[in-house]
């Protein structure tokens, strides 16, 4: 991914990470109407309680996103996040954007993936090597 | 709602740029100048710090302080005018920095910084929305 592309999405997600974990701390309630009843019975804590530790996880995981720390790391845990809020929520006339959301994080995740993990994995280690400029024919 | 919004974003945006002059200035690089290129002579000038505090610094800490206080307005944590008066002090403080910092660019250093600039239009995009919208 483009440099320039890649920040302009990163600061993006972090400003709705940030905004939603504050918009879930003023209504904590209606956030957790999002929640369908099944998850809600395994739920060991009350609603309110698991809609702060959700905004608040929200909070820490835009403002290190934002702050280009660990991108890598803070944006896969928000991917597995996103997934389970797409689980827990159901199919609902809001979960296109989520899917966008998290289309936007795989993307950052795979981009800022360290060359010791990119090594390891035999796929993107391929894709690495694709990107790479064409070495130049020889007359 | 719009306008703690907007206050929000651009104080993100504040905030994703200074902590990225902080990263470049504590790696001894340059920063990437997108437009010009004497965001060096700006950055590396006399003017760069304010009471031993640079300058990156400083506006780092007001966006944070911009950020959290419409935090706390959007939730609507009490004392609701405290929070306010303090977001509309700070805001107009940082605006005058700001024309004080392009006055400085403008005609003593005789260089731009697209930082700089950036910095300054998000203040001064914050101060506009304070001067027009009602309900702040």
């Amino acid at each position: 991914m483009n440099k320039t592309s890649f920040h302009i999405l990163r600061v993006g997600i972090a400003i709705t990470f940030l905004w939603i974990g504050i918009l879930i701390f003023k209504t904590p309630e209606a956030w957790g109407g999002y929640l369908q009843p099944w998850a809600v019975k395994l739920l060991p804590i009350s609603i309110d309680q698991a809609m702060f530790g959700t905004a608040i996880l929200d909070i820490i995981i835009g403002f290190l996103i934002l702050t280009d720390t660990l991108v890598w790391l803070f944006t896969l845990v928000a991917t597995l996040h996103i997934l389970t809020v797409l689980t827990v929520s159901g199919i609902t006339d809001i979960t296109v954007r989520d899917v966008a959301i998290l289309a936007g994080l795989i993307a950052l995740t795979v981009d800022s993936l360290p060359n010791y993990i990119l090594t390891k994995i035999k796929f993107l280690k391929k894709q690495n090597h694709l990107d790479k400029p064409m070495p130049k024919l020889k007359n | 709602m719009t306008n703690y919004a907007l206050l929000f974003t651009l104080a993100t945006i504040g905030i994703s740029e200074t902590v990225y002059l902080i990263r470049k200035r504590i790696a001894s690089e340059r920063p990437v100048c997108l437009i010009g290129g004497s965001c060096d002579i700006v950055l590396k000038s006399k003017y760069n710090k304010i009471f031993f505090i640079h300058n990156d610094i400083l506006g780092f800490l007001a966006y944070i302080f911009i950020s959290t206080i419409t935090a706390f307005l959007v939730i609507g944590l009490e004392p609701i005018f405290i929070w306010n008066f303090f977001l509309k002090i700070l805001i107009t403080i940082a605006t005058l920095m700001s024309l004080f910092f392009t006055f400085l660019q403008w005609r003593v250093l005789k260089a731009w910084c697209f930082w700089c600039l950036m910095s300054a239009l998000t203040i001064w995009f914050m101060g506009l929305i304070i001067l027009i919208s009602s309900n702040i």
